[in-house]
């Protein structure tokens, strides 16, 4: 049934005429906080130590603006949970797994990505066992050419599974199958080989990705993250993007590493909003500038899928019921432990403020905080975002927040967002709602802005950490069975708080979650 | 954990598969039709049973499930000519009317137990000619929403007819009224289209919401517990707190069997299909967006993600997402959360944005690096090109169920528990997206789609 293709290698021809020279020094990288890796080099080959069958190297054109390199393995996880789990009419523990490492906290086994980017094969190699739990966090701008290499170093614990595994960017829209990651409908990257993805992004907006091979279980097993895409409009200072070509741009936004002044640049946009920040001296509903982001990742843990998945044993999956709910990865209270660096090693290296050694190796395959940290009066950005299977209700008592964008849409429609779809808009409307509590289900996205709100020494809510003297906040899921860790008693799961500082405290955020 | 089932299975499943495709491809190629020429319905789409008079048999019969087992259903058939005590068929026909009309059901009840129709979203529904009302025993417990269809007797089925004015456009479900969280289940529900008046390729009353009459969906979403249908099969007791849905569907049927043609002859009792065909936007050849109604008749919310774009959500349980000065409400998702007994109209377009082409815009990354990847259990929808309307080699062993060059997206619910059929992954509240390439572009190529 297939038809000879009269364009065989017209591609691989056209790609080398764009001049197949080495890959050209690549701007900033856009990568989860914690890890070591700053800037990449010429190394794109993750697998180059294996040995495979490729006749043809992969050559990389010079236009690339953003290249990442991810790897697919297992891993084990530590969730803060002590009452174990038997499988029902079993005597077996589920949870904590037997085969992990106690010795460090570890009680369940999963799969997931690591990054790999800029890090030599060797480094590579050894990061198999090691995945992280939840994904990098990654992001780019608007209109880069990005690719994401994805390699399969296979599964520590079953060297008897072979799967396959892809990357699914959840939501791209205009979506082409070979880049869409679903391997019944183009490809999947097999153990010991790699793949390299390419992405044009012109939308910006919170998305995820996550790996759709044998999906209902390698999503649940843990290759699931966060991905979003920053405004063009960042790189020009409030003035609308649309149709302006990227090439005329400067940062004229909030520096890392600096007090903000009155006056101030923000950090960023969520959208392409062209709206002031303030209206008549009020905030703007419609703005989406911020001075700190946060992305907030949902999903869920049942320990006996886990459990089987490490000792061979199949899961009906239509009897899911998860026991664990998990933020960033973690679980309520490890939820507000710093970042982590993925590459340190904490038998000896000092682990960062907040958090001991023991906590540091414990956690550190699920390395991104989700403690929302601000000054009074900062807007902030937070990316809500679900691989769940059950819907989420996250409330915020105290503050409100404002919903400026859902599934990577600003939430004030203009004409803008109809190019090409054939169904010009009217009026412009905006659907942008102020709440506090946000209700999602499983593979959606919402960015939500609150202003935080004026520190008080006074209130009942007050600590001091190393950085002054906060007000916190409780932000959790109201669905309140998924506020514990299994059968504990107290509150765990999907809880993390919020700590507002004096103005002037805390300097301006060098990536989000930090 | 490469499968859950014995690999035998699995290779009965594929086989299924790949006979299909080859039925699908020798139905594509002979003008007769022969094997479903009982039907004239188009292989993917809407297919409506035009009314505004219908008459329906609540009916048992029984349905097949992707992994080989079946299950025993009741379900609203249609009484035609040729079948005057109704035929089953799950789910119950896509019922069109235009608004304004004198909507009017007659159901015949040929169960053992009474049975009703609800119609949410209208007003003023009458049954026999008099307003229908929920209905009491002696003791004063509810017996049904509504008034009932008798249990048939030896003096034969029951019967009554509904009646209302469809007085504003939008999807719509029905669905019995009698011992709801058990007849529903069993099957007793299908979908209600209105139709705005003057205008049939608008889902309602505004301008904006035209869509391709060639590109009209509807999904019926809903969950099945085998555990219930034995239950009633057999006159046993059944515990409804116990219910533990194992299979999702859409239109009556679970991944694969949901891209199989309407009328399918492998699917003699389950004629819906929920394939999604079309072409890229183009402002000339294809202006106007595909319009899917999604209808949820279970007992749980549904996330419905489809790949390849987002969806354009402009209604909702038969309202048009309007403001009071006729403003556009509608919105953009990647993902519609359907709560249980609702509708939502969602148009969608996929257009190919960054023109990739071979010859003049080739996709910047070495491409196919074949040696470096693997076509999941050996087939594979994919083309083996990335450009729309190509083709290239797929290496050998793999079996490609690409026609055209088209593009495959695959749309399912996200609550991926939901995408398996019972302990099967790959299955269940699943479909897929078939984008055909330009017919300007099958001309340059010569891979025709059909």
């Amino acid at each position: 049934m297939k038809k000879p293709s009269r364009f065989r290698n017209v591609s691989r021809r056209g790609f080398l005429a764009l001049g197949g020279k080495t890959i050209a020094a690549v701007t900033g990288l856009s990568l989860l906080p914690g890890t070591s890796l700053a800037i990449e080099g010429p190394k794109t080959n993750t697998l180059a130590a294996i040995p495979k069958a490729s006749v043809q190297p992969v050559i990389l054109p010079t236009d690339i603006n953003r290249r990442i390199s991810l790897v697919g393995t297992d891993g084990w996880a530590s969730i803060a949970g002590t009452t174990p789990i038997k499988i029902v009419g079993g005597t077996a523990n589920v949870f904590p797994d037997p085969l992990a490492d106690a010795s460090i906290g570890k009680n369940v086994y999963t799969f997931g990505f690591r990054n790999t980017t800029g890090l030599d094969a060797n480094t590579v190699a050894g990061l198999k066992g090691e995945a992280q739990i939840s994904a990098p966090l990654l992001f780019v701008d608007e209109e880069d050419k990005v690719t994401i290499t994805l390699g399969n170093l296979g599964l520590q614990i079953r060297p008897d599974l072979v799967d396959s595994h892809t990357i699914h960017w959840h939501g791209f829209r205009n979506a082409i199958p070979l880049f869409d990651g679903v391997p019944e409908m183009s490809i999947a990257v097999p153990v010991s080989r790699d793949f390299t993805y390419f992405y044009f992004p012109h939308d910006p907006g919170t998305y995820m990705y996550h790996c759709h091979f044998e999906d209902v279980e390698h999503i649940h097993m843990g290759m699931t993250g966060v991905i979003f895409v920053r405004p063009g409009q960042n790189k020009l200072g409030g003035t609308s993007l649309i149709n302006t070509p990227i090439s005329a741009i400067g940062y004229d936004l909030l520096p890392s590493g600096t007090p903000k002044a009155s006056g101030y640049y923000p950090k960023g946009y969520a959208y392409n909003d062209n709206q002031p920040i303030s209206v008549d001296g009020s905030p703007n509903p419609l703005s989406t500038a911020y001075d700190r982001e946060f992305s907030l990742f949902m999903s869920e843990v049942w320990a006996a899928a886990h459990y089987n998945d490490a000792h061979i044993q199949a899961t009906d999956w239509s009897d899911y019921k998860s026991d664990f709910w998990l933020m960033n990865g973690r679980a309520y209270p490890d939820t507000m432990l710093p970042n982590l660096d993925t590459l340190a090693d904490y038998t000896t290296a000092t682990p960062p403020a907040g958090i001991n050694s023991y906590d540091a190796q414990r956690l550190q395959s699920q390395p991104i905080s989700s403690l929302v940290t601000a000054n009074s009066g900062d807007r902030v950005l937070l990316r809500f975002v679900s691989l769940s299977y059950q819907q989420t209700s996250m409330t915020l008592p105290g503050i409100d927040m404002t919903i400026v964008g859902k599934d990577a849409v600003y939430q004030y429609s203009d004409s803008r967002e109809s190019i090409g779809t054939g169904h010009p808009r009217l009026n412009p409307v905006s659907t942008v709602v102020t709440s506090n509590t946000i209700y999602f289900g499983p593979g959606e996205s919402v960015d939500a802005i609150f202003i935080a709100p004026t520190y008080d020494a006074t209130l009942p809510n007050s600590r001091t950490d190393a950085s002054g003297s906060y007000n916190y906040y409780l932000l959790y899921n109201r669905g309140l069975f998924q506020l514990s860790n299994g059968s504990d008693s107290g509150i765990g799961g999907q809880a993390t708080e919020v700590r507002v500082y004096p103005s002037g405290t805390l300097l301006a955020q060098t990536a989000p979650n930090a | 954990m490469p499968l859950f089932r014995p690999k035998i299975f699995v290779n009965g499943l594929r086989l299924g598969v790949l006979l299909l495709m080859c039925a699908i491809l020798a139905g594509s190629l002979s003008a007769g039709q022969d094997v479903s020429a009982a039907t004239t319905s188009p292989k993917t789409g809407l297919v409506c049973t035009s009314g505004p008079s219908f008459s329906l048999a609540a009916k048992s019969g029984y349905i097949s499930l992707p992994d080989g087992n079946s299950s025993f259903m009741w379900s609203y058939g249609l009484v035609t000519g040729a079948a005057p005590a109704g035929a089953f068929q799950f789910p119950g026909p896509f019922l069109c009317v235009n608004q304004g009309d004198v909507v009017s059901i007659t159901l015949k009840n040929y169960l053992a137990e009474d049975v009703s129709m609800i119609f949410p979203g209208q007003t003023n529904v009458m049954a026999n000619g008099v307003p229908t009302a929920p209905q009491f025993d002696v003791n004063g417990q509810l017996t049904s929403l509504t008034q009932v269809s008798a249990a048939k007797t030896t003096a034969g089925p029951g019967t009554i007819t509904y009646t209302f004015v469809a007085d504003h456009p939008g999807t719509f479900i029905y669905e019995s009224g009698t011992d709801t969280e058990k007849q529903v289940n069993m099957g007793l529900f299908g979908g209600l289209v209105v139709r705005p008046a003057g205008h049939p390729d608008y889902a309602y009353g505004r301008s904006d919401s035209q869509f391709n009459p060639a590109n009209e969906y509807a999904m019926i979403m809903s969950e099945l517990d085998p555990a219930l249908h034995q239950a009633v099969e057999r006159n046993i007791k059944y515990d409804i707190t116990q219910q533990h849905a194992r299979y999702w569907m859409l239109n009556g049927r679970s991944f694969p069997d949901t891209i199989q043609d309407n009328s399918a002859p492998i699917l003699p009792k389950q004629p819906y299909g929920s394939m999604v065909r079309l072409q890229p936007y183009s402002a000339t050849a294809n202006p106007n967006p595909a319009l899917v109604r999604y209808l949820n008749v279970g007992a749980l919310n549904h996330p419905f993600h489809p790949h390849g774009n987002h969806g354009r959500v402009i209604g909702r349980d038969g309202q048009a997402f309007a403001g009071p000065n006729g403003e556009d409400l509608s919105y953009e998702k990647f993902l519609v959360l359907v709560g249980a007994g609702q509708t939502y109209d969602v148009t969608y377009t996929w257009t190919d944005l960054d023109q990739w082409n071979p010859a003049t815009n080739p996709i910047p990354v070495t491409l196919p690096q074949q040696q470096n990847l693997t076509y999941k259990d050996g087939v594979t929808w994919y083309s083996g090109s990335p450009y729309l309307g190509h083709q290239d080699d797929l290496p050998t062993g793999t079996t490609s169920y690409n026609q055209c060059g088209e593009y495959y997206q695959v749309w399912h619910s996200h609550a991926l528990n939901e995408a398996a059929n019972y302990d099967l992954g790959f299955g269940g509240m699943f479909t897929l997206e078939r984008i055909d390439p330009p017919t300007a572009t099958q001309t340059s190529t010569g891979h025709t789609c059909s």
